[in-house]
């Protein structure tokens, strides 16, 4: 049992890198979509001969990500009443993620008797931020006619899973480690540094049942819908004033792409060509109906 | 589901005691028997219904292939990115709901809503194009039959979103539900040769085959351009001859067509105010070349990359420096941002928008203009395509600012505009009970903007002005002020920009305007 937990430990670790790093390849491989944008301000098409006056926004869309991820500035801007415990929710999260970067670091890298509360308080904190953060978005979603009708009962069970992995979090850092951050730390040290195996293969069950729990996050993450809210960031899809200009990057990908077949079969579409033929054609035949 | 008068949102005075009579006419029984209307009771496409059920397995089949190849890298690229991104990316927060204005107009109808056919799409996939199983289905919510009636639904349902993605504008996320409309548009297009006649056989095969959308053959056009000069004769007291063809122009205009048939005035007012600046600058005669529109842009990639490169071999013939488009919205997105993507080697053309070279004239005093001859009230039409969808928000108010005293904002406006409910393609759609739906539903929420910004002089003495500088928009206020007779009865008229900076111009011997009170 305790090697099965091994194993699901460290491989959902691996599973989601590899998982992660494919998953951004594939979208970042993906073909290059026409421009199809929205626009928050004024644009450089407000400017006379507009191509000879674009740059790179790569700097302004940064500093959007950053301010979007961290303080969830749309859902500020556009729904204050879901924002509160959305925001307590990722808050909470962003300090528990940190927190368990500290625990890691620090427990290789520090004395570890003589650690301090604080590192529980902050822990705390965290988990009660997140934990009241979902326990308001799940109360919404059940209040809500209009949030409850479009969610999928699934997504119900996702968040009894994530209230059920934190209070596991909570159960074995304040029952089993005696809320103590020696103990747990020297715990940690045991998971980050691969000695002491026999007591990694026999873990006490509280902290083997939180490993677990994170372990099943770890493979979900990369599969659900995080990855994807993040890559609207990606450099074409918003808020992009990259021309295509001749001999450019963006050129030879759309040459590429123009070489491709269309394989639509509606009646005003010959079959066999590539969309550089079709485009060209001037097809007079209406051939609209049901064909 | 019917809308009715009880359901819809409140207009100001003075429509503020609606109507008795329900606001949309039933179909006739001749239509309800031969076209689908499940939905709403609306027929946007006269989808006629199927006569057999082999028939209907056939469709549904087609469909099914259809949203296959809509998932696929290779057969979808124009749009498979911004699609996947709105597919994974909504979390049903619903934030875009209160953002659109049909749904809002309509009183909160749930068919309406941006996220129900994105939800619809999303089941139908989860279940029959990744085929999850039967439990899995139920838990992810997904159960659900794909049979005819569902994809009827879904074709009129495409026909219900204006395309303005002022729900995409606010999603937190990213998530694009105005794209799903158009990807549904073009699924039953591009696969099952379903699409509104007004845009397809009367709109893109019409203009590929004639060279406009409104019919208009080289030789009308000619004839068109005699009656301009002729109009031109009438406002200045002086014949000009209006450029047409002339080789290595710096800028070869492009207008609506419609603006020909309908609105004279308005390319008489760019020649007029052209000609004062001494620009150089042409019209084209050639087939493709007077006709900006393309209707592609609304539901077929296809047609949309067909006619986009006619234009740009028009103007490569010419040898001008650049194209310009005109009063048209979707002619700007079409030609000078999607085509980007689809335009390589010398077809990559420069083109741009009318707004900054004629911010330019104005502000520069490249033209001799006095605001007093614009001292009535007028207001600013968004068209969604240039401002949301493109970005260009200050030019159009940094002229009116220049050359209307009393200029006063819709509220919301800018990238927050609301669409006029013409958009998309709906301001030429008219068969059946649709255009019904299109004054009552989709334009009521701009109806309400005009009435609103115009509250504190609603007179029928003082004059008043929308300026709305897309011919699509033109058509949809036009109808709206008929349809509800505001227009005439309380002295508010439209128009473009354009308009309004040649009634500014002080050379003029005579108003450029001509009221009808």
């Amino acid at each position: 049992m305790g090697g099965l937990i091994l194993f699901i430990f460290y491989g959902s670790i691996l599973f989601f890198v590899i998982a992660s790093v494919v998953r951004g390849l594939r979208y970042a491989s993906a073909p290059l979509h026409v421009h199809w944008d929205l626009y928050s301000g004024s644009s450089v098409y407000e400017l006379p001969d507009w191509w000879r006056k674009t740059e790179s926004a790569f700097g302004k869309k940064l500093r959007a990500m950053v301010l979007d991820v961290l303080f969830l500035r749309e859902f500020y801007r556009r729904n204050r009443r879901f924002w509160y415990p959305l925001y307590a929710f990722h808050a909470g999260l962003y300090l528990l993620a940190l927190w368990h970067i500290w625990l890691f670091l620090s427990a290789v890298t520090t004395n570890i008797e003589s650690a301090s509360s604080l590192g529980w308080i902050w822990g705390t904190i965290s988990t009660v931020l997140v934990i009241l953060g979902a326990a308001g978005i799940l109360t919404m979603r059940i209040a809500d006619r209009d949030l409850r009708v479009y969610y999928p009962p699934i997504h119900y069970a996702k968040w009894i899973f994530v209230l059920l992995t934190l209070i596991g979090g909570m159960v074995a850092v304040d029952i089993h480690f005696n809320s103590s951050m020696p103990v747990l730390l020297k715990y940690v040290r045991e998971q980050v540094t691969f000695v002491d195996f026999e007591h990694k293969l026999h873990p006490a069950l509280a902290p083997a049942l939180h490993v677990l729990f994170a372990s099943v996050w770890l493979i979900y993450l990369p599969l659900g819908h995080v990855f994807q809210v993040f890559f609207r960031y990606y450099h074409f899809l918003r808020w992009d004033e990259v021309p295509n200009k001749r001999g450019s990057e963006v050129e030879r990908r759309v040459k590429d792409l123009l070489e491709r077949p269309v394989t639509w079969e509606g009646p005003h579409i010959p079959r066999g060509k590539r969309w550089k033929e079709v485009a060209s054609e001037t097809q007079t035949d209406p051939g609209t109906g049901a064909a | 589901m019917t809308v009715t008068s009880e359901d819809l949102m409140p207009l100001p005075p003075p429509l503020e005691k609606g109507k008795t009579e329900p606001p949309i006419r039933p179909l006739p029984e001749n239509q309800r028997k031969t076209y689908e209307s499940l939905l709403d009771g609306v027929s946007a496409l006269s989808l006629p219904k199927p006569k057999s059920k082999d028939e209907e397995e056939k469709l549904v089949a087609r469909f099914l292939r259809g949203l296959e190849k809509l998932l696929s890298q290779n057969d979808n690229w124009l749009f498979w990115q911004p699609l996947m991104q709105t597919l994974g990316g909504c979390v049903r927060c619903q934030t875009c709901s209160e953002a659109c204005p049909i749904y809002v107009s309509s009183g909160r109808q749930e068919i309406y809503r941006p996220t129900y056919r994105t939800e619809l799409l999303r089941r139908l996939i989860n279940k029959y194009v990744r085929k999850r199983g039967r439990i899995l289905s139920r838990l992810t919510g997904d159960d659900i039959e794909l049979n005819w009636q569902t994809v009827a639904r879904l074709a009129e349902l495409a026909y219900r979103c204006s395309l303005c993605r002022r729900c995409s504008q606010v999603c937190p996320l990213g998530a694009d539900n105005g794209l799903i409309t158009r990807e549904l548009r073009k699924l039953f297009s591009q696969e099952m040769g379903i699409a509104p006649k007004e845009i397809h056989d009367a709109g893109t095969v019409q203009h590929l085959k004639v060279g406009a959308s409104t019919g208009m053959g080289p030789p009308a056009f000619q004839n068109m351009v005699e009656f301009m000069e002729d109009e031109i004769e009438d406002r200045t007291g002086s014949r000009m001859k209006v450029p047409v063809d002339r080789e290595g122009a710096d800028i070869l205009l492009i207008h609506n067509s419609g603006e020909f048939m309908s609105w004279i005035e308005n390319p008489v007012a760019f020649a007029i105010i052209f000609e004062k600046a001494r620009l150089s600058w042409t019209l084209s005669s050639d087939i493709y070349g007077y006709e900006a529109t393309n209707y592609g842009t609304w539901y077929d990639d296809v047609q949309f990359a067909r006619i986009a490169l006619k234009q740009i071999e028009v103007a490569r013939k010419l040898k001008v420096k650049k194209i310009v488009m005109a009063e048209c919205g979707h002619a700007h997105k079409g030609l000078v941002v999607i085509a980007d993507r689809i335009l390589v080697d010398d077809m990559n053309f420069p083109r741009e928008s009318f707004l900054p070279l004629l911010e330019d004239l104005v502000l520069k005093n490249r033209l001799k203009l006095d605001p007093q001859k614009n001292n009535f009230p007028v207001t600013l039409h968004d068209p969604c395509n240039i401002v949301r969808l493109m970005g260009i928000i200050q030019p159009q108010r940094r002229i009116l600012g220049k050359i209307c005293p009393r200029f006063r904002e819709m509220e919301p406006h800018g990238t927050e505009n609301y669409c006029c409910g013409g958009g998309s393609g709906f301001a030429i759609m008219s068969s059946t009970n649709f255009p019904d739906w299109r004054a009552e539903v989709s334009g009521r929420m701009k109806l309400k903007q005009i009435l609103e910004a115009f509250k504190d002089v609603m007179d029928p003495g003082i004059r008043k002005y929308v300026c709305a500088p897309c011919s699509n928009c033109k058509g949809q206020i036009r109808d709206l002020l008929g349809r509800f007779n505001v227009g005439e009865p309380y002295n508010i008229r439209y128009g473009g920009i354009v308009e309004l900076v040649a009634n500014a111009m002080v050379d003029l011997p005579k108003p450029f305007i001509e009221w009808e009170q």
